[in-house]
């Protein structure tokens, strides 16, 4: 540490613990002074500091030291007192305010790190006042006079009687009058001679008088106002700090006269003056106190004045007390600088004082001890010990000892600085700030100043003691300070995500600011706050509520860039534009664009041919660089979907909200923008014009903006639809948007897609492609085509047949023409004919109906692609209508899309062709569920029995089954035997039918030819009440008939073909609760496709012949002649072997009836005989006993002819093999040990060859055949 | 329980991840803001402090007027703060290590970005409760 007399602390002390003069002029003296604007003592106090006076100093030592700086301080008589807190007060008051006008608070960002030079000035001022305001107290006695200054002037009458007539009135200080000092202080007389009132004879002639009756030593003349006005250069600065006057008459003579007058003063009078009364007083504190006996002596005597009343300031100490004498020679000691007599002193002292309760004295007499400690650098600990309980006996002092505190916290604090201990320095200048405001601040700023320069530096405290400091500027009105305070402290908290500190200062400062005037500052401030999420809700609304208070008034709508107040939620942004793709909804714009790119994919000119056409004259038309912008037509609206979510809990106003958008006539002229707007400064000028632009909205304007209004609950997210509709053709480019939040701010917020662009731009094309989503390239308006399908009922059952219109609208003059329809799911809907709109649905499906829908519109089956007649033009306001089929196909949420493809009638626009989509979404319910099951008749290879599974899956619809029917010609249906189906099906009923299917017809007789044979009633049933077949429905017209086209190609799809199938369509209606009656206007057809015939495999034959025979075998063996029929139902031809086996029918039996018996089948199927043999043989037994046993190998009959046979069978055809057997004996045969070796030939190079079952082995049927012995 | 107390969790990074206010006193309206303040200042201290001891525990480290600042720092360096005015430095212990518990069961959860808010409800209720039996 450096040396403590060079330190802050060290050089307040030596100013400020310096002997006192005073000074007692008579009025003529300051009259005289008064000609050059000063006082005398304001004349003399230049010249009572002494920067090299070079002393010898002798004190209770032998051993002299020399003294080079000394201060003498300078005091009217009147000044020595307790000075006044409230005009000390004021002045404090003042400098604070005057520093606050100079210091223009810097609004730059920038953390000022201020080095303890650059601390504020007035701090040192202020401090020095607050340490005035303490002194001349009767405690301590280095504030009490060491000499007086007698000056009389010598124009005085009786100036002898003059001087003595000073210490006769009581214009001396309570000090010397109350008896708290010595009255026999040192005194020098002065005569003062004012030139200007004529030579100095008379003035010597007083002096001389005065060494007669004073002494020679204490008498001295001084000359002033020398000079004959004029102003003297030299002696200017020495009064600099002082009021001097211009004209002042002071000569260089005066000068030296005061400067060596006060030197005598000091060097001849008071420092040996103090010399001599520390020698004495210490001769007598020596003898009275030091030693061991003195002490006991002491001790005892204090504790008998316990019982003393205990005065608040212990016992009224008198200057010739003891106690009062060792602080005197104490503080002696201590202004002269021996610090080591003063230490022991002020300890001698302090004991006393403690056991006598003087809490001031011994608290004054602490800090004294603390200082001498620091002056003599040593003893840290001691020092901070004792200034800590003279600050805390002070404080316990209350208010009478608060001024003390004040100071002893002051000196602490620089104390504690000059050791670079800043944090402790921190807490103490934080104990001084008291109740007082203003007080409080500066030493709490001061205190923030400490953590700053403490190492390592402690930021965040700093923050908090400007913030504390800040409040309490607030609270005296200091607005500037604390302005500048809270600013200084925003550094530090800049960005933090402490939230609610953050608030507090953007709060504060946008408030005071406010309060200041200066709105445009306190605006941004309040701004940094509004979207404050984390606050209750309270203070949403106060911020808020302040906020737009103040806009309000400043009496014009702000334009605020960063005005997060609703927050746009930028990801959410979703831009809607029809270049030749156009939407008919907009659910329609949120389907995926590959769902329509795969229905339009052969519906649109190929790209190849569409960049011979339309692209090359689009080159020409459009400049290369707008290829890469998106397209879309004057007129039609470009619709921009923003979030927009409010953060607050409290709800917003929004209103006027737009796009700002930007015009441009050619593409250059954009390119020559974006370079331009690259730099901030001009974008944001630019800026500025376009939202002051957007304001004035005439006609003229190459696009119009829509306007948006709504109000956001609290943390509710709202997606608007803003649109823009160019009107022009050039180029259009989105910029941002904005909005006005309740009525008075206005904000707005930049797309910032081209910068992202920009980034880019250099590395990836297809981002740069993506960034240039918001530009268009507006082209000449074309006509559009609006359509939607009429009444698409939301909710329907499944099965439920509609007819519904597809409703088609041009507005342009301009036709359009070869329209084609593509739809997602032609099961659900298909385009009628033109004529089906005016007939009557459904009476027009019946078959005695002669208006018929026509048959199905020939198009290509598989594309599902419609094309409408060529000369189909759609032109002008009238809307045109075309008929289209509905049908509930399969039950779920479904959504149906369907694009209508046009072209234009104009050819010379840019596009030829544009693209109507079309959305729809709705919910098929489950109603009937219908199954069927088809199986063979064993007896017959035509018949088969159907067995027909209805359930109602409704939850509380009822259906009345009004006819089954089965497609094709080649079958006749027929009820089973006439039984009543119960009508209406309720909810949850579940009904089985038996049918009886025909295979009557040639097979030859196939396809289109079936349909127009459509008078045969054989293959429909009559189902329900009235079994008559009068109202049947013709199910191969046109939408049915397309319907169930599509349910085939679809179950094809799914399932394995078989060639042999039939399709059944069942027609019911729904039945009305209420009414009780069957509701005819519905019509409802539930599809089954291709029902397989052959459910028992590839092959099904049947051994026919007779049944009994009468034979005498006497004769010979029987042969018998029969027959097996063989049906192929596979769709190839296959080659059959029927291998006849000896070994006997119960090889295969089992494996055959396990494998029928596991499944519970219905209908005609082989169920195992075993038991049933048995029987058969026991009611035979009495006859012949001829069952063969298992095992047995030997069979009872032989097959005759060939041991095998192979034949062809065609596909779908049957054929017939001769078989013959040979029988010995009567009995019961069971003819079935042979097998059927099937191979089925596929044609050449069949690839699903492998997928199906290409061979195997069939072993036979049973055919019992009894054989009898004939009578004769 | 103790009349004021505000308990917040600091992450490394200096950023509030967790604030409670769970004095039993009445709510003043600028007392959170101020204890956002005090519990801010005393991270200096905390920021000398923590590295002069191995034990988790701080006690109180810092005082503003009568309000203490007591202070445990994790393993990840992440601060428990609690601003109180109660002399119970056992119970604060005992609350900070059940809290920190919690905390690691947070930590654990692998949807959780150690140094993001904790938001869940769970731990809130849990941090309350503890107060109340702790402080």
């Amino acid at each position: 540490m450096a040396d403590p007399a060079n330190t802050t602390l060290g050089k307040m002390l030596m100013e400020h613990i310096t002997p006192v003069v005073m000074v007692l002029p008579t009025p003529l003296v300051e009259q005289s002074c008064q000609k050059n604007g000063l006082t005398f003592v304001d004349l003399l106090s230049p010249f009572s500091a002494f920067d090299n006076i070079d002393v010898p100093v002798r004190t209770a030592n032998d051993q002299p030291y020399r003294i080079k700086k000394f201060n003498l301080r300078l005091f009217h008589a009147s000044d020595i007192r307790r000075p006044d807190l409230e005009t000390a007060k004021a002045w404090m008051n003042k400098v604070v305010t005057e520093a606050g006008e100079k210091e223009s608070y810097r609004n730059d960002d920038i953390l000022p790190i201020p080095e303890s030079e650059s601390l504020p000035s007035w701090f040192e001022i202020f401090n020095q006042e607050l340490i005035q305001v303490s002194s001349f107290s009767d405690h301590e006695t280095f504030d009490h006079p060491v000499a007086c200054l007698l000056v009389v002037s010598s124009n005085d009458e009786m100036p002898i009687n003059k001087f003595v007539d000073f210490f006769n009135t009581d214009k001396l200080p309570s000090l010397l009058n109350d008896g708290a000092m010595d009255p026999k202080i040192l005194k020098h007389y002065i005569i003062l001679h004012d030139n200007q009132d004529g030579p100095p004879e008379k003035a010597s002639k007083i002096l001389s008088e005065m060494k007669n009756t004073f002494g020679s030593n204490e008498c001295q003349l001084l000359c002033i106002n020398s000079s004959q006005g004029g102003s003297v250069e030299s002696p200017v600065n020495s009064w600099s700090s002082c009021k001097l006057n211009k004209e002042h008459f002071l000569n260089t003579d005066n000068i030296d006269q005061i400067k060596v007058l006060m030197q005598d003063l000091t060097t001849k009078h008071i420092i040996p003056h103090m010399e001599q009364k520390i020698r004495a007083l210490n001769q007598q504190v020596s003898a009275t106190r030091k030693g061991f006996r003195n002490q006991i002596k002491n001790l005892w005597w204090r504790k008998g004045k316990e019982d003393t009343p205990d005065t608040p300031d212990g016992p009224a100490y008198t200057f010739s007390s003891i106690e009062s004498q060792i602080r005197v020679l104490g503080d002696y000691a201590f202004m002269l600088r021996d610090y080591d007599l003063a230490l022991s002193n002020y300890r001698l002292i302090s004991m006393d004082y403690k056991l006598d309760k003087s809490w001031k004295r011994y608290a004054g007499v602490q800090e004294m001890m603390a200082l001498a400690y620091f002056m003599t650098d040593q003893a840290r600990k001691e020092a901070e010990f004792c200034m800590e309980s003279a600050f805390t006996t002070y404080l316990k002092l209350g208010l009478r000892g608060q001024q003390n505190a004040i100071r002893c916290g002051l000196w602490w604090a620089a104390m504690l600085k000059a050791r670079d201990q800043f944090k402790e320095a921190a807490n103490v200048y934080f104990r001084v700030s008291g109740e007082e405001p203003l007080q409080s601040a500066v030493m709490l700023e001061q205190a923030s100043y400490c953590y700053l320069f403490s190492v390592p530096q402690m930021l965040r405290k700093y923050g908090f003691h400007l913030i504390l400091s800040g409040d309490s500027y607030r609270k005296c009105d200091q607005m500037k300070h604390a302005i500048r305070t809270y600013k200084t402290a925003l550094s530090v908290f800049r960005g933090t995500s402490w939230g609610l500190i953050r608030d507090h200062i953007h709060f504060q400062l946008g408030k005071w600011f406010a309060i200041l005037g200066t709105f445009d500052v306190a605006i941004e401030h309040m701004l940094e706050i509004l979207a404050c999420t984390h606050q209750s809700k309270t203070a949403q609304e106060l911020f808020l509520g302040d906020f737009l208070e103040l806009v309000q008034k400043t009496g014009k709508t702000f334009e605020v860039c960063r005005l997060r107040l609703p927050v746009v939620k930028l990801p959410s942004l979703r831009v809607v534009f029809e270049d030749h793709r156009t939407y008919a909804s907009p659910a329609a714009v949120g389907v995926r664009e590959s769902i329509w790119k795969s229905l339009e994919e052969d519906m649109i000119p190929s790209s190849t041919t569409a960049k011979s056409n339309w692209l090359e004259l689009h080159t020409k038309l459009v400049p290369k660089k707008c290829k890469q912008s998106n397209i879309c037509v004057a007129g039609e609206a470009i619709k921009i979907d923003i979030g927009f979510t409010n953060p607050l809990q409290i709800p917003i106003l929004i209103s006027n909200v737009s796009l700002i958008c930007k015009y441009f006539i050619s593409s250059d002229e954009m390119e020559s923008d974006n370079i331009g707007s690259s730099t901030n400064l001009q974008n944001d000028e630019q800026l500025r014009e376009l939202i002051a632009g957007s304001d004035v909205n005439a006609d003229k304007d190459p696009y119009t903006l829509s306007e948006v209004e709504f109000s956001l609950n609290g943390g509710e997210t709202l997606l608007v639809q803003l649109t823009v509709t160019p009107k022009v053709e050039g180029m259009l480019k989105v910029v941002g948007v904005r909005w006005k939040l309740s009525g008075s701010v206005v904000g707005f917020q930049i797309f910032e897609s081209d910068k992202v662009k920009k980034k880019n731009a250099n590395k990836r094309k297809p981002k740069q492609s993506s960034g240039n989503e918001l530009t268009f390239a507006v082209i000449k308006s074309l006509p559009r085509l609006e359509g939607s399908i009429r009444s698409l009922p939301k909710k329907s059952y499944l099965g439920e047949l509609h007819r519904l219109v597809l409703e088609l609208k041009n507005h342009s003059k301009v036709p359009v023409k070869n329209l084609k329809v593509r739809i997602s799911h032609p099961r659900f809907l298909a385009l009628g004919t033109r004529e089906a709109l005016s007939l009557e649905f459904p009476a027009c499906l019946r078959m005695d109906n002669n208006e018929k829908c026509g048959h199905a519109v020939q198009s290509d089956e598989t594309a599902s692609l419609f094309e409408f007649p060529e000369d189909f033009i759609i032109q002008g306001e009238e809307p045109v209508l075309w008929p289209v089929w509905f049908r509930a196909a399969i039950p779920g949420m479904m959504s149906l899309y369907i694009t209508v493809y046009y072209e234009m009638g104009d050819v010379s626009s840019i596009m030829r062709y544009r693209t109507l989509r079309m959305c729809h979404f709705f919910e098929v319910l489950p109603s009937l569920d219908v199954s069927f099951q088809v199986s063979r008749c064993p007896s017959s290879l035509k018949e088969f029995l159907v067995h027909m599974d209805l359930v109602n899956k409704t939850s509380s619809q009822s259906f009345e089954i009004h006819q089954l029917s089965c497609l094709g010609d080649q079958w006749d249906i027929t009820m089973l035997q006439p039984v009543n189906i119960p009508s209406p099906i309720m909810a949850g009923q579940a009904l089985s039918c038996f049918f009886k299917l025909r295979n009557d017809r040639k097979a030859t007789v196939r396809g289109d030819e079936v349909i127009s044979q459509c008078d045969n009633r054989g293959n429909h049933v009559r189902l329900g009440a009235q079994v008559d077949n009068e109202d049947l429905f013709d199910i191969a017209t046109s939408p049915v008939a397309d319907f169930h086209r599509h349910e085939v190609l679809h179950e094809e799809k799914a399932e394995q073909r078989y060639a042999e199938t039939v399709d059944f369509i069942l027609l019911s209606h729904p039945h009305n609760m209420s009414t009780e009656s069957v509701d005819h206007s519905l019509l409802f057809s539930h599809h089954a496709c291709l029902c397989s015939v052959a459910s028992n495999g590839p092959l099904c034959w049947m051994m026919d012949g007779p049944r009994m025979i009468h034979h005498n075998f006497d004769t010979s063996f029987c042969e018998i002649n029969l027959r097996i029929s063989i049906h192929n139902s596979l769709d190839a031809a296959v080659s059959v072997r029927i291998h006849p086996n000896d070994s006997g029918p119960s090889t295969s039996q089992p494996s055959n009836s396990s494998g029928v018996s596991s499944e519970n089948r219905v209908g005609w199927h082989d169920v195992s005989l075993a038991g049933e043999a048995k029987i058969t043989s026991d009611t035979l037994q009495n006859t012949r006993h001829v069952q063969q046993m298992p095992g047995e190998s030997v069979s009872p009959f032989i097959w005759c002819g060939s041991s095998s046979t192979r034949i062809k069978v065609a596909p779908l055809s049957t054929a017939e093999v001769p078989i013959q057997i040979c029988v010995f004996a009567p009995g019961t045969y069971d003819i079935s040990n042979y097998q059927l070796h099937w191979e089925s030939m596929h044609p050449e190079g069949d690839i699903d060859a492998d997928s199906k079952q290409s061979s195997g082995i069939f072993p036979g049927h049973s055919f019992y055949l009894t054989v009898l012995q004939s009578a004769t | 329980m103790a009349s004021t107390a505000c308990f917040m969790i600091v992450s490394r990074t200096d950023i509030p991840i967790y604030e409670a206010e769970l004095g039993s006193a009445l709510k003043k309206e600028d007392a959170a803001q101020q204890h956002q303040f005090i519990l801010h200042a005393s991270l200096d201290i905390v920021q000398d402090l923590a590295w002069t001891t191995s034990a988790m525990f701080l006690k109180a480290i810092d005082r503003f007027n009568d309000l203490v600042v007591s202070v445990y720092v994790t393993a990840g360096h992440t601060r428990f703060m609690l601003l109180h005015d109660s002399r119970n430095e056992d119970g604060v212990k005992c609350f900070f290590q059940e809290v920190h518990e919690l905390y690691i069961k947070i930590l654990l959860n692998p949807l959780y970005l150690p140094g993001s808010r904790i938001a869940s409800s769970h731990f809130d209720t849990k941090v309350r409760a503890l107060a109340r039996k702790y402080l």
